[in-house]
C-alpha cells in the first residue's frame, strides 16, 4: 500500500501498516490472554445499587470452554452454525460469546430491547439454531420461535455468577418487587445447567479436554465467519454483516496500534456502559481490553445515568467508551461533575456525532479528552480515529487507522480533491466478507473491493476526515439507526392510515428524532392510536416522537413518497433557519452503525 | 379553673392517658434497634463523597438551620395564637400547657425519621444526616432560646399576658441528645466503611434498611393507634390541625424557600423534610423529664404524641409526591446505541 497523507499524523510508534494478525482465530487470541492473568479480575458487573459480581480471566476461560462443549456436544451444533445472543451487559455475556466462538460457531448479537417482530426477523434471517437470552425478556419467545429455526433456548439471569446471597437478593427483588421475571412458556435450559453439563462432559474420562476443544476449531481460520452483525446498512432492511475472525482480530489490532502505549496491559479499567451487542463496544471494549489483560466493568442498565454513580465511585475507571448521549448525560449529573473520575485517562466516542460543545465541556470537567472515531458494522467497526496525544482535531472523525485506506469519491467513483465532499469508501483487513445471504447487496456495497459507506465526508489537507451528511434517508436516534421504510411500512399496516412519510428532524437530546407525516383514511384516527400501533411492532427508539396529519405527501411521478422534499418542506416551516443557517445543525454522522 | 373540670371531651379522656405508655420500654428498645439497622442501611447508600459535596455547598445546611430554628418555632407560635388562643374556648390553663408543648414541638430538631423519609424521597441523605446532626447539637441552645422568645416574651408577655415561667423549666436532656446523634452517626459511618470494604454487603444492607424502614413506619402506626386511641379521638379539631399543620406546613414552607433560592431539587426536598419532621420521641422525653410529677404531664404530652403519629402520615404523603417529582426530573436519555 502506498503511503498516505494521514500517516504523517500518526503519533510516534504507530505504524502505518500492521502485519496480519498473529492469531488464527478469536478463540486462540482469547486463550492467549489468560496465562499469567488467571487470578486477575477480567469482568465486573456493577448494577445500579453497587451490587456486583466478578469473573477472573481463568474463570471466564473455563466457563466458556464448558459452554463450547455444551453447544457442540449437547445441543449438537456444527461449526459455522449461528447462535443468537440476546443479553444486556452482564457476566454471562463474555462467557456465552467466548463459548460460541470457541465452539467454532457464529455469533449473532441481538438487541435485548427488540420486539417479537424484530427478533423473529433477525433469528430467521440468520438461521440461528440456538439462542441465549436474558430471562427477563424470554416471554416474547412464544410468538417468535415458531418463525425461526431455533432448536435450543438457554436462559441467563441478571445476577449470574454473583455471590450466592447477592444473586438471591437480586432474584427476590426482580421476582416480587419489580415483577420483571415473566413465566417462560417455551422449553429452555438455564445457563448454569448448560455449564455444568458442559463441564461434566469436558472432564469425562477418556478424552483430553484440550484435544476436544481444539477439535472444535478444525478448519476455522482468519477467513472463517465469526459473527453476523445485523445492521440496516444503507437500505433499511436489517441484514447481517459477515465479520470473519480475521476482520475482528485485525480491527482489534488496528485499534490497539492507534492507542499505542495509552492502553497499558493489565493496568486499565474500562467502564462499558454501551451495550456489547453493538459492534463498537464489542470490538473496542470487549475484545481490545480482554486481550490486553485489562478489567472491564459491565453496566447492565445505564439509564437513568445516575445508575452509573456506584460504578464510578467504586472502581478506578481509566477508559470510557461512549456516545454523545452518554457523555452529555453524565455532564448533566451533579455527582459526576463534582467528583469526576480521577483516574480517567481517555474516553472514546463513536456511534453518533460527538458535539463539539460536549467534547469541550468533557475536557473541562474531567481534564481528559474524548476522541472521536468512525466506523460501521460492516468494518468491524473502526475505520478512523483521532490520534491520542495532541493532534486530534475537533469536529473531525480523525484519520484512518493503520492498514486502512479511505477515500472520498464522487458519483462516478472518482476521488474528489481535498476539502471537497464525496462518499467515503474504505478498504482494509477489517472490512466484512459481505452481507449474509444477500449477494447482490454485498456486491453493491463492496464494489471494486471498497466498502461504500453511504456517508458523505471531506478530507482536509492533513488527512483528517469530517462527516458532512448521510447519503440516504436513515435517521440516527442517539446512535440507533432508524429506517424510514420500516416505520412507514408498520404505520401503513394500520387500516386507518392511507400513507405515511417518515423523516428525521434535528433534536437536541437525541441528535435526530423520528417525525411521521400521515395521510388518514379515517378522520377519527388519533395520534395516540398510531403510537400504540407502532409500539406493537417497533422498538421504542423507532417510535415517532411526533405524528402530524396531512392531506397529502410530496410524491414523485411514479408515486414514491419524496422524503427529501418532505424534509425540506417541514424543516422550512417548522424550524425556520434550522437547516438554512450554516452550522446550526450538527453534522449528521452515521459513525458506528448497527442496531 | 382546673382543666380537668372542663366539660369537654378532653377532660373525659385524659384520666385514661398515661404518657409513660406513649412509648413502652419494649417498644423503645425495638425502635432503637430498628433505627440502628435502618441507619446502617441508609448509611450504606452514602459515600464520603456525598458528605464532601454537602459540605462544599453549605447553603443547604445554613438554610436548614434557619428554617429549623426560625420558621418552625414561628409556625408553631402562629398556630398556637390563631388556633389555640383565638379559636378555642379551652380554659387558659389548657391553652397554656398545649401551647408550650406545641412550641416545644416547633423548636425541637429533626431525628432519624427525617433521614428515613429523605432516603425514600430520593433526597440527599448525606445532607439530611448532617442537618440532623447540626440541628440536634444546636438544639441544646436553640430549643430553650426559641421557647424563651416565643413562650415567655410573646405568648407570656406581649400577647397573652400570662405567666410562662415554666418555659424556663424545660430541661433539655443532654444524654438523649447525644444518644440521638450517636444512634444516627455510628451506623451511618460504620455502613460507609462496610460499603467501601464490600459493595455487595453495602447494597444488601441498604436494601434491608429500606425494608426495615417501611416496617418501622407501619409498626409506628399499628402500635401507636390502638394504644393511644383515647387521645386520638378526643381532641378539639384545633389540636389536630396544629399537629398535622406543623409538619405539613413546615415541610412545604422550607421546601419552597429552598426551591426559591435554587437549591438542587434533591437538596430542596431534604431541607423540606428535615425542617418539617421533628424529633417527636425527643420531645416526649423532654416533656416526661421536665414535667415528671406534674399533674399536667398528660396534657403537655398530647401534642408531641399526636405529632409523632401524624408526621408519619404527612411524611408518607409528601414522600409519594417527592418521588414523583424525582422521577420527572430524572434525566431521560434514549437507549445508548
Amino acid at each position: 500500500m502506498q503511503s498516505h497523507i494521514w500517516t504523517k499524523q500518526y503519533p510516534g510508534g504507530v505504524p502505518s501498516e500492521i502485519p496480519a494478525p498473529s492469531h488464527d482465530s478469536l478463540p486462540e487470541m482469547l486463550r492467549e490472554a489468560v496465562p499469567g492473568n488467571e487470578n486477575k479480575v477480567a469482568f465486573i458487573q456493577c448494577n445500579w445499587n453497587g451490587m456486583n459480581g466478578t469473573l477472573r480471566f481463568g474463570e471466564v476461560d473455563r466457563l466458556s470452554d464448558a459452554f463450547a462443549v455444551y453447544l457442540r456436544e449437547v445441543v449438537g451444533l456444527d461449526p459455522g452454525d449461528r447462535v443468537a445472543v440476546q443479553l444486556p451487559n452482564c457476566l454471562s455475556y463474555p462467557v456465552v460469546v467466548f463459548g460460541i466462538l470457541k465452539a467454532g460457531c457464529v455469533l449473532v448479537n441481538t438487541n435485548p430491547l427488540y420486539t417479537a417482530r424484530e427478533m423473529a426477523h433477525q433469528f430467521s434471517d440468520s438461521g440461528a439454531r440456538a439462542l441465549i437470552i436474558i430471562d427477563m425478556f424470554a416471554d416474547r419467545l412464544v410468538e417468535v420461535l415458531a418463525q425461526t429455526s431455533i432448536e435450543k433456548v438457554i436462559t441467563a439471569r441478571v445476577g449470574e455468577f454473583f455471590p450466592a446471597v447477592v444473586a438471591g437478593v437480586i432474584r427476590i427483588v426482580q421476582k416480587y418487587w419489580d415483577r420483571s421475571i415473566p413465566k417462560i412458556e417455551v422449553p429452555h435450559t438455564s445457563l448454569q445447567e448448560a455449564l455444568s453439563e458442559g463441564r461434566r462432559r469436558l472432564h469425562e474420562e477418556g478424552t483430553k479436554a484440550k484435544d476436544r476443544l481444539d477439535s472444535y476449531l478444525d478448519g476455522i481460520g482468519q477467513g472463517s465467519l465469526a459473527a453476523l452483525q445485523y445492521t440496516g446498512g444503507t437500505t433499511g432492511v436489517s441484514k447481517g454483516a459477515m465479520l470473519s475472525h480475521g476482520n475482528l482480530l485485525s480491527n482489534k489490532e488496528q485499534m490497539l496500534a492507534m492507542a499505542g502505549e495509552h492502553i497499558r496491559p493489565g493496568e486499565e479499567t474500562i467502564l462499558t456502559a454501551l451495550p456489547l451487542y453493538h459492534i463498537f463496544a464489542f470490538t473496542v471494549a470487549l475484545l481490545g481490553f480482554y486481550c490486553t489483560g485489562n478489567r472491564n466493568i459491565l453496566i447492565p442498565q445505564p439509564r437513568p445515568p445516575s445508575n452509573l454513580k456506584r460504578a464510578f465511585e467504586n472502581y478506578r475507571v481509566t477508559w470510557l467508551p461512549g456516545v454523545n448521549t452518554l457523555f452529555n448525560a453524565l455532564l448533566n449529573e451533579r455527582w459526576f461533575i463534582e467528583h469526576p473520575p480521577r483516574h480517567l485517562f481517555a474516553s472514546v466516542a463513536g456511534g453518533m456525532a460527538l458535539h463539539e460543545s460536549v467534547a469541550k465541556r468533557w475536557q473541562e470537567v474531567t481534564g481528559t479528552a474524548v476522541v472521536e472515531g468512525y466506523g460501521l458494522s460492516e468494518s468491524s467497526p473502526v475505520l478512523t480515529f483521532n490520534p491520542l496525544g495532541g493532534t486530534a482535531k475537533a469536529g473531525s472523525i480523525g484519520i484512518p487507522v493503520p492498514s486502512t485506506e479511505l477515500r472520498c469519491v464522487d458519483e462516478q467513483g472518482n476521488p474528489v480533491s481535498e476539502n471537497e465532499t464525496g462518499e467515503i469508501i474504505a478498504r482494509g483487513p477489517q472490512i466484512m466478507l459481505g452481507y449474509w445471504q444477500r449477494p447482490e447487496e454485498s456486491e453493491r456495497t463492496l464494489a471494486d473491493g471498497w466498502l461504500h459507506t453511504g456517508d458523505m465526508a471531506r478530507m482536509d489537507e492533513d488527512g483528517f476526515f469530517y462527516i458532512v451528511d448521510r447519503k440516504k434517508d436513515m435517521i440516527l436516534v442517539s446512535g440507533f439507526n432508524v429506517y424510514p421504510n420500516e416505520i412507514e411500512e408498520v404505520m401503513t399496516q394500520h387500516p386507518d392510515v392511507s400513507e405515511a412519510g417518515v423523516i428525521g428532524v434535528p433534536d437536541a437530546a437525541s441528535g435526530e428524532s423520528v417525525h411521521a407525516y400521515v395521510v388518514r383514511a379515517n378522520e377519527n384516527l388519533t395520534t395516540e392510536e398510531i403510537i400504540r400501533h407502532c409500539r406493537e411492532s417497533l422498538a421504542r427508539y423507532k417510535i415517532p416522537k411526533k405524528v402530524v396529519f396531512r392531506d397529502d405527501l410530496p410524491k414523485s411521478l411514479i408515486g414514491k413518497i419524496l422524503r427529501k422534499d418532505l424534509r425540506a418542506e417541514v424543516l422550512g416551516t417548522e424550524m425556520p433557519g434550522a437547516v438554512l443557517e450554516k452550522g446550526s445543525v450538527e453534522p449528521r454522522q452515521a459513525s458506528v452503525q448497527g442496531n | 379553673m382546673d382543666i380537668l373540670q372542663m366539660p369537654s371531651l378532653l377532660a373525659l379522656t385524659l384520666p385514661e392517658i398515661d404518657p409513660h405508655e406513649f412509648v413502652s420500654t419494649r417498644d423503645q428498645i425495638l425502635l432503637i434497634v430498628m433505627a440502628f439497622f435502618i441507619m446502617l442501611g441508609m448509611g450504606a447508600s452514602t459515600t464520603p463523597r456525598d458528605f464532601i459535596s454537602a459540605l462544599r455547598r453549605p447553603a443547604g445546611l445554613v438554610i436548614g438551620w434557619l428554617t429549623q430554628f426560625t420558621i418552625m418555632p414561628f409556625l408553631a407560635f402562629v398556630m398556637v395564637v390563631f388556633f389555640l388562643v383565638k379559636l378555642t374556648d379551652l380554659p387558659q390553663e389548657a391553652v397554656w400547657f398545649l401551647g408550650i408543648s406545641a412550641l416545644l414541638m416547633g423548636s425541637i430538631p429533626a431525628g432519624t425519621t427525617s433521614n428515613i423519609f429523605t432516603y425514600f424521597s430520593k433526597g440527599n441523605l448525606a445532607l439530611s444526616v448532617m442537618m440532623t446532626t447540626n440541628s440536634t447539637i444546636w438544639a441544646v441552645v436553640m430549643t430553650p432560646l426559641a421557647l424563651l422568645i416565643y413562650g415567655e416574651l410573646l405568648l407570656g408577655g406581649a400577647i397573652m399576658g400570662i405567666d410562662m415561667q415554666a418555659a424556663h423549666d424545660l430541661k433539655i436532656p443532654l444524654t438523649n441528645i447525644m444518644v440521638t446523634i450517636a444512634l444516627m452517626l455510628v451506623p451511618v459511618f460504620a455502613a460507609m466503611g462496610i460499603r467501601r470494604y464490600n459493595a455487595n454487603v453495602g447494597a444488601v444492607l441498604e436494601l434491608v434498611g429500606g425494608i426495615l424502614g417501611i416496617f418501622f413506619i407501619i409498626y409506628l402506626i399499628v402500635t401507636w393507634v390502638p394504644r393511644n386511641w383515647a387521645i386520638l379521638t378526643g381532641m378539639p379539631w384545633q389540636v389536630y390541625f396544629i399537629t398535622v399543620g406543623l409538619g405539613l406546613f413546615g415541610i412545604t414552607i422550607a421546601y419552597n424557600i429552598a426551591k426559591l433560592i435554587r437549591l438542587h431539587p434533591k437538596n430542596a426536598r431534604t431541607v423540606g423534610l428535615e425542617t418539617g419532621i421533628q424529633n417527636g420521641p425527643l420531645a416526649i422525653t423532654i416533656v416526661l423529664v421536665s414535667f415528671s410529677g406534674s399533674e399536667h404531664l398528660a396534657l403537655v404530652a398530647i401534642i408531641p404524641a399526636l405529632y409523632t403519629l401524624f408526621i408519619v402520615f404527612v411524611s408518607l404523603f409528601v414522600t409519594l409526591y417527592f418521588r414523583r417529582a424525582n422521577l420527572a426530573e430524572e434525566q431521560k436519555i434514549p437507549s445508548l446505541l
